[in-house]
């Protein structure tokens, strides 16, 4: 079933995806005739409804963020786990191919001891919305570290654990609404510490790759290709590099997968790839993260005055 | 009047100057600024600054009296399409005239005078007349609209800026992607007018055009007030770069030699036909067409059964070339050469004077030439252009 404030929209969406299904305007309209729940709101709205749907007895498989406050995300892990239905957060970037490669690369040592890692993310921002809640720091909670950072930080809590010291800077200007942000994060985790840097940009072109380096070899992640990791290393004292694919890589995106693992999880009552928990504690970052952050130097601007620090 | 006391509507808000007139709006503490949003996904920019974003059109004079709501000074940097430029600024006009609007600045453009503006052009007094460029005839006819409001009693201001550069502006990052693919020329040896106006000093020429009652009713030529020519201009850019490329030149007569060598419109266009009828896109089109389905399939049928030297020549002439393997291409970098339009921006010689904004607005510009481009170079290694 679909379910949009606007039916109108919803048939549209249904004939254009060849659906034969009913469209409803309330989601009390389909509650009693569905096992689970897409939550594809925006986001200012994903913790209500999330909960409603819970309440209701219904599995859910929720838009990042899942909330736009950390208490709020928690409410709803807590509220699946009393009900034992299955919570899932679609931070799906965790299963593309070269995420599983690289954690691979980082169980085997490839990478050897590591160094620390850098990934860049952003280009001008084409997202189109009707009602611009992704700009409006109350519906959004937050401007690009709330948007497109969510799967990075999600990522780097999965590999490298958790996150002991950070520091964030952004260019937010008083609105929240920040389109550059830039992170220094320390990890402790099964690989031991490690440092990082991330760069996020809705306004330039950044580099779009994650480069992991490690003692013996750098692991290169590129955004364009979301199923390979270059490794740059040295072969006879020779600097080389090599594609790594999976060899059985399966066809489906990470939004299919994540939706398979979701079904997988409901029908055989196991855990999620990316559960609501995991969403909690990147929601907890980017909450610590805005709450210490400083201004990006924008020297072209004359802005020498110091603006109040932003909060979520 | 003091701008900042009032609520402050500027529209072209998500482009290069307007998002600058709203980032100077906030840093001067303006009381609350109002932005008209065409589109938010060109809007992060301004999103970060603490403003309203009104969804709106320029076309649609419903959405134009939301955006407005109590604004008593409209800033006009929006533009639209072709058609748009003149509907949608007689659009606003209407609107802030029937809400009383206390001041309404113009962003209109030098190039009212058309790409190679004629000597005589220097001050604003000279007459406009038709370029035949779209862009530059609708911005003329824009101000006459704006003249017309201003009559009936609207206190407008008209600003006519140059080569607008600064952070953000594609002047730059254009010409810096140029440099980098070998694509860049300096036309005559780089010795037209430039006419550059760091977007800064602009902004400056709003505030006062807002602030200074003897502006009302009159209109500008707003530039860095420099004799910078397009050579100082692509060579400032050059010297941002790592080696520092080499810009070859190219003279308007190699432009126009190349350009009197094209084949004609009507020649263009029979091409054009042809490659969109032996486009994949047409012929599935023609598949959805039942008798159209059987016909093409025949012919298919009939064309596998050729022979093949045959068929090579018949799909040779069908597309308009020879059975001969095309020549081989040249190993030396070819010369680029620019547009017509860039030829003819970058090879007059008219330094339009800004006496009346010095006179009347007490304008200053504020960031010379050289400093101007050093923000120009900090923002585009911020933004990995460098």
């Amino acid at each position: 079933m679909l379910v949009d404030a606007s039916v109108k929209r919803a048939r549209l969406l249904r004939e254009s995806a060849g659906l034969s299904c009913e469209v409803g305007q309330r989601s009390s309209d389909v509650f009693g005739k569905v096992d689970a729940v897409i939550n594809a709101l925006p986001n200012y709205l994903h913790a209500s409804a999330t909960l409603e749907a819970l309440d209701a007895g219904l599995h859910v498989l929720c838009e990042k963020p899942l909330a736009l406050t950390a208490s709020d995300a928690r409410a709803c892990c807590e509220a699946a786990e009393v009900k034992g239905l299955v919570l899932v957060v679609g931070m799906n970037r965790r299963f593309d191919d070269s995420q599983a490669i690289l954690r691979m690369m980082l169980e085997d040592g490839t990478l050897g001891p590591l160094v620390d890692y850098d990934w860049e993310y952003g280009s001008p921002w084409e997202w189109e919305t009707v009602s611009g809640f992704y700009l409006s720091r109350v519906q959004a909670g937050g401007g690009v570290l709330m948007d497109f950072g969510v799967h990075l930080l999600d990522s780097l809590l999965d590999w490298f654990g958790p996150v002991t010291d950070q520091s964030c800077q952004h260019d937010d200007w008083g609105s929240g609404i920040e389109a550059n942000a830039a992170l220094q994060l320390s990890h402790s985790g099964p690989f031991g510490p490690v440092m990082g840097r991330v760069k996020l940009s809705r306004t330039y072109s950044l580099k779009n790759r994650l480069r992991v380096r490690g003692v013996l070899a750098c692991a290169e992640l590129p955004v364009a290709d979301r199923s390979v990791v270059i490794v740059h290393g040295t072969l006879a004292r020779q600097a080389v590099s090599m594609t790594v694919r999976l060899a059985d890589a399966g066809g489906h995106d990470s939004f299919s997968r994540q939706i398979d693992d979701f079904v997988e999880s409901i029908r055989h009552r196991r855990q999620p790839k990316v559960d609501g928990r995991h969403a909690a504690r990147v929601i907890e970052l980017v909450e610590r993260c805005y709450a210490h952050a400083g201004r990006l130097p924008e020297p072209w601007t004359e802005w020498q005055t110091v603006l109040p620090e932003a909060g979520v | 009047m003091n701008s900042l006391n009032h609520t402050i509507l500027v529209t072209g808000a998500t482009g290069f100057i307007g998002g600058r007139v709203c980032e100077r709006l906030v840093q001067e503490g303006a009381k609350e600024v109002r932005a008209l949003v065409h589109t938010f996904r060109h809007a992060p920019r301004i999103a970060r600054l603490p403003i309203c974003l009104c969804k709106g059109d320029l076309l649609d004079s419903d959405t134009l009296r939301k955006a407005l709501g109590d604004a008593r000074v409209v800033i006009h940097c929006g533009l639209g399409d072709a058609a748009g430029i003149v509907r949608g600024t007689r659009n606003l006009l209407e609107v802030a005239a029937a809400a009383g609007v206390e001041r309404f600045v113009h962003m209109s453009t030098a190039a009212v005078y058309g790409y190679r503006p004629s000597p005589g052009c220097e001050s604003e007094d000279a007459p406009l007349r038709r370029t035949g460029d779209p862009y530059c005839d609708n911005k003329a006819r824009a101000e006459h609209v704006v003249s017309r409001f201003a009559r009936r009693g609207l206190p407008t201001v008209i600003l006519r800026p140059a080569i607008v550069y600064g952070p953000y502006s594609f002047w730059s990052t254009r010409l810096l992607n140029a440099l980098q693919e070998g694509q860049a020329v300096l036309i005559d040896g780089g010795k037209g007018a430039c006419n550059t106006t760091y977007v800064d000093n602009l902004v400056d020429a709003v505030f006062l055009a807002v602030r200074d009652d003897r502006a009302v009713g009159e209109c500008f030529f707003v530039t860095d007030g420099e004799r910078i020519t397009w050579g100082d201009f692509v060579r400032a850019h050059m010297a941002m770069l790592d080696p520092e490329p080499i810009v070859p030149v190219v003279t308007g007569d190699e432009i126009l030699a190349h350009y009197r060598a094209q084949p004609g419109s009507w020649t263009r266009s029979f091409r054009e036909v042809r490659q969109l009828l032996f486009g994949v896109e047409f012929r599935k089109m023609l598949l959805q067409i039942p008798v159209c389905e059987r016909l093409l399939t025949a012919a298919w049928a009939r064309l596998q059964a050729m022979d093949p030297e045959k068929k090579d020549r018949l799909k040779a002439r069908l597309r308009g070339g020879s059975v001969a393997a095309a020549p081989a291409q040249p190993n030396y970098r070819e010369r680029h050469i620019p547009d017509l339009t860039t030829w003819l921006s970058e090879t007059h010689s008219v330094f339009f004077r800004i006496d009346k904004a010095r006179r009347l607005l007490g304008y200053s510009p504020r960031i010379p030439f050289a400093q101007g481009i050093k923000r120009v170079e900090q923002w585009l290694r911020f933004a990995n252009y460098l």
